[in-house]
């Protein structure tokens, strides 16, 4: 048998290498996940003043920079033991849901819509960004659209579209301008209108995809989420509920300083990305996953009355628990509408131009951790300093780095559908990438820990699978 | 008019210098015009090309499997562009560099495991010293620092690439 | 008043008096003249090396911030090969500690990162060293990142020179060279400083900043350092 390599996954923030172990009739019997970089962060922020950490966490990533601040500036005023004043949180708010509109357009239109749109078997010369813009130029330029109105929005509020310094320990470095809220209210409708479009259309092609979305990791997990007192999605606030494969409570109003007994890590031979899990259950059953499905399957609702309606069509159509990984499509899309929704109803709150936005102390407890809903799941920063703020260490648990057993699991169950290594094709191999990528990973996040996500596909002779 | 063949990749980076240069918005269509995107993280091809006009890299050379890339880069390119200062100078990644890459392994993965501790070995690619600047390993013909570079700037410099002009800089940018 | 001599800048005659610097006398004519550690009123030091000038019949460039003018001097402030001088000094300052300007306090607003904008330094060309240093955070106002410190002295001679508690100092050799405080006690144990937090505002660098003040934060205000040292008579 020849060994076969996809070398990277492709269309997808950082870098994988996926192992599949065939069996002597060309079936796959194994698959692997491997990052195989690793960055360093939680060790060389030893030393460093607890108050650089947001700016310096931001390099993490630069899809989701804005993630990283929040989490950590939350962990700051934890340490600071400050209540930022309200106008702040509501900028804090407004800025994450900025963010979210950005990062799950690019997502939705940069990296998976070649395969939903151009086709999984399309030619891989073609099946990109560019190849959009010329075969389906509306399409193309809504997603374009549609990102650039979140960027501009983090851009009028913080000056800066990718790692903006303007989130801080204590609130934000300086109230919202009149006009540039103005601004990023005459761009809304517009964006809106993108957003229900982009539904719509999803909605009326959804079906066109039995195969994968029966067998794009559908198996059950553990999904993890916060969610406010009301039980529904709060992305900035909320404490972390979870939830069963059907739907049962598993643990819920898991506060920030409590995740350690709930979450561990465990480390991986084979992989520089370390594997969380649900630790009631233990390694390696604990599994569950993050991000914009498993929000929708643990929250009661989203708050706001148009992503609830689409919230309510899901659940009808797939159930009130939905599994399979390829919606993470569909929820994504639910989100955006979220995020604008939200964003106009901060925007049209006359507070928000109040300019107490920041509060200031120096270091009042020696520890905090920080925790939000990042656009790809539940984000996690726990510092604990010295007496004069110096960082003596730093634990990072990155939305990506939950899914990890869910990732393996879910290549796994595609690899075995899809690949047949006796009449091998590139859509395949591209299905295997695509599960991936409706993760929407951020591999430079999870492995903030020290590298990145090379993905290589490598079709091995079978031999017995580790630990088999 | 002739394609310019074009190629992204991103190393040890954050994948900002990537957001940053779709920051550029619309004008992204204008390169889809003049450029054919032949590899990187936003098309499908599974290896690098030969005979590729103008790279771009962002990110610092931090692991073997980087170092390997990058010289397969350096000889299949006419032209190495270093973008933002993790390719530049180092930046973030480098701050890794006081500290013996064991000790950095050790850190992660046993003090900071719950279960299953050990440093990973199969199958990754070892770190090496230092995460260092792209220029440190091969020519680099042009340096875009910045932290990001700006998104005018990006769009600028590939804007003269496409049309065979090496843009002056100087003092259009700067470090962070 | 001291002697008036005759002194060429860049071709032109001007005003000149014994005992005055070529960076005085370029200074008072409008002649700009990179500088990095030097800071107005203030004992020059000449420890940058950004301001050298080349001085007709003599064999190599000189500080200007640390040459007397004689009568009948003829400099030379801007040509091809002191701006490559330049460059190369400022990517040695880049090279030989650990300057992440993008994660740094005083991004934006720091001089070393103007002066290599300025310069048109867009990499450098020398092996950057990584060297373990330290931060002193102990002080409960102040902290000094020994990554981002270029040596310039102004702390040292600010602290000497104006506030009189002569806190700072240089200690060890060549690259090993280490601003100390109090013959190398943590600041916060400092038994002579006054926390008039001067030293602070004269950093052109994210070396020493005020706590609090979180990444591009950090702006540093010395006109009140310079008018009091001219108050006390301070001179270049």
């Amino acid at each position: 048998m020849s060994k076969i390599t996809i070398d990277p996954v492709t269309r997808i923030e950082g870098h994988a290498k996926i192992d599949l172990f065939l069996d002597p009739q060309g079936e796959v019997s194994d698959a692997h996940f491997h990052v195989t970089q690793v960055r360093g962060f939680e060790k060389f922020c030893e030393g460093r003043p607890f108050y650089e950490m947001p700016s310096i966490t931001a390099r993490i990533c630069g899809i989701c920079p804005v993630s990283h601040l929040l989490a950590s500036v939350k962990a700051c005023d934890a340490i600071m033991a400050v209540a930022p004043p309200e106008t702040a949180l509501r900028l804090r708010r407004l800025v994450h849901c900025a963010q979210y509109v950005q990062s799950h357009a690019l997502s939705f239109f940069h990296l998976s819509a070649p395969d939903l749109l151009l086709g999984f078997d399309s030619d891989p010369a073609r099946r990109n960004i560019f190849g959009l813009i010329e075969e389906q130029p509306e399409l193309a330029r809504m997603g374009i659209a549609l990102r650039k109105f979140g960027q501009q929005a983090i851009e009028g509020l913080a000056q800066e579209r990718v790692h903006p310094s303007w989130i801080v320990p204590g609130g934000v470095n300086a109230p919202l301008d009149p006009a540039v809220r103005d601004h990023i209210l005459a761009g809304w409708p517009d964006a809106m209108a993108i957003a229900r479009k982009t539904m719509e259309y999803f909605k009326s092609i959804v079906d066109q995809f039995p195969e994968e979305i029966a067998h794009f990791g559908s198996g059950s997990t553990l999904y993890a989420a916060l969610v406010n007192g009301a039980g529904d999605l709060d992305w900035y606030d909320g404490t972390l509920t979870f939830k069963e494969a059907d739907g049962k409570v598993a643990a819920a109003g898991v506060r920030a300083q409590d995740y350690p007994l709930f979450v561990g890590e465990a480390a991986m031979r084979d992989s520089y990305l370390k594997a969380p899990y649900f630790k009631p259950v233990g390694y390696p059953e604990g599994v569950y996953r993050v991000g914009p499905l498993a929000r929708l399957n643990v929250a009661a609702a989203t708050g706001t009355p148009l992503a609830d309606a689409e919230l309510a069509e899901f659940r009808q159509r797939f159930g009130p628990v939905v599994h399979s990984a390829f919606h993470y499509h569909y929820a994504r899309l639910i989100e955006l509408l979220h995020g604008l929704e939200l964003m106009k109803l901060l925007l049209d709150d006359p507070s928000i131009l109040n300019p107490r936005v920041r509060a200031h102390a120096g270091v009042n407890a020696l520890e905090g951790v920080g925790m939000i809903e990042a656009p790809r799941g539940s984000l996690i920063h726990h510092y604990k300093v010295d007496e004069n703020g110096a960082i003596r260490w730093a634990n990072l648990i990155v939305a990506t780095g939950h899914n990890n057993l869910a990732m393996n699991r879910a290549i796994t169950e595609v690899a075995r559908h899809f690949v047949h290594g006796k009449e091998l094709r590139e859509g395949m191999l591209n299905r295997v990438s695509a599960v991936v990528r409706a993760f929407d990973p951020c591999l430079s996040c999870s492995t903030h820990a020290d590298g990145t996500l090379d993905l290589e596909i490598r079709i091995l002779p079978w031999q017995p699978a580790p630990g088999v | 008019m002739k394609k310019v063949r074009l190629a992204t990749v991103w190393l040890d980076g954050c994948s900002g210098c990537h957001m940053s240069l779709l920051d550029m918005d619309e004008a992204i269509l204008s390169v889809a015009k003049r450029a054919d995107v032949v590899y990187g993280p936003l098309v499908d091809a599974q290896e690098f090309p030969k005979a590729v006009d103008v790279t771009v890299i962002e990110g610092a050379v931090s692991s073997q499997d980087d170092l390997e890339k990058v010289r397969t880069i350096r000889q299949r390119s006419k032209l190495v562009v270093a973008l933002g200062d993790c390719a530049v100078t180092g930046n973030v990644p480098a701050m890794r560099n006081t500290t013996p890459p064991r000790k950095l392994l050790e850190r992660i993965y046993v003090e900071g495991a719950d279960a299953a501790r050990g440093i990973p070995s199969d199958g990754v690619p070892a770190l090496l010293r230092h995460a260092v600047p792209v220029h440190e390993v091969v020519r680099v013909d042009l340096h875009v620092p910045g932290c990001p570079p700006p998104a005018k700037a990006i769009a600028w410099v590939l804007g003269e690439l496409c049309e065979g002009r090496m843009p002056d800089l100087k003092s259009k940018v700067k470090f962070g | 008043m001291a002697d008036q001599i005759s002194v060429r800048i860049d071709g032109e005659y001007v005003p000149a008096c014994a005992g005055q610097t070529i960076l005085e006398v370029a200074r008072a004519s409008g002649k700009y003249i990179p500088t990095l550690c030097w800071l107005e009123n203030i004992p020059a030091a000449g420890a940058c090396r950004l301001c050298i000038v080349e001085v007709s019949g003599v064999a190599r460039p000189l500080p200007a911030c640390t040459t007397p003018v004689q009568d009948g001097m003829s400099v030379t402030t801007m040509s091809e090969s002191l701006t490559r001088y330049r460059r190369t000094t400022v990517e040695f300052l880049l090279s030989e500690r650990n300057h992440q300007c993008a994660v740094c306090v005083s991004n934006n607003h720091c001089e070393l990162q103007a002066m290599a904008q300025r310069l048109g330094v867009t990499s450098v060309h020398y092996s950057y060293c990584w060297p373990k240093l330290p931060v002193d955070v102990s002080h409960p106002r102040f902290v000094l990142d020994h990554n981002r410190c270029i040596l310039c002295t102004r702390c040292v001679r600010v602290c000497a020179e104006v506030e009189g508690a002569r806190v700072w100092d240089v200690a060890g050799r060549g690259v090993r060279s280490m601003v100390v405080c109090d013959a190398n006690r943590p600041w916060g144990e400092s038994r002579n400083c006054t926390s008039c937090g001067k030293c602070v505002q004269v950093c052109p660098t994210g070396a020493m900043a005020e706590k609090g003040y979180a990444v591009e934060e950090m702006v540093k205000h010395d006109a009140n350092v310079r008018r009091l040292a001219h108050r006390q008579g301070g001179h270049v």
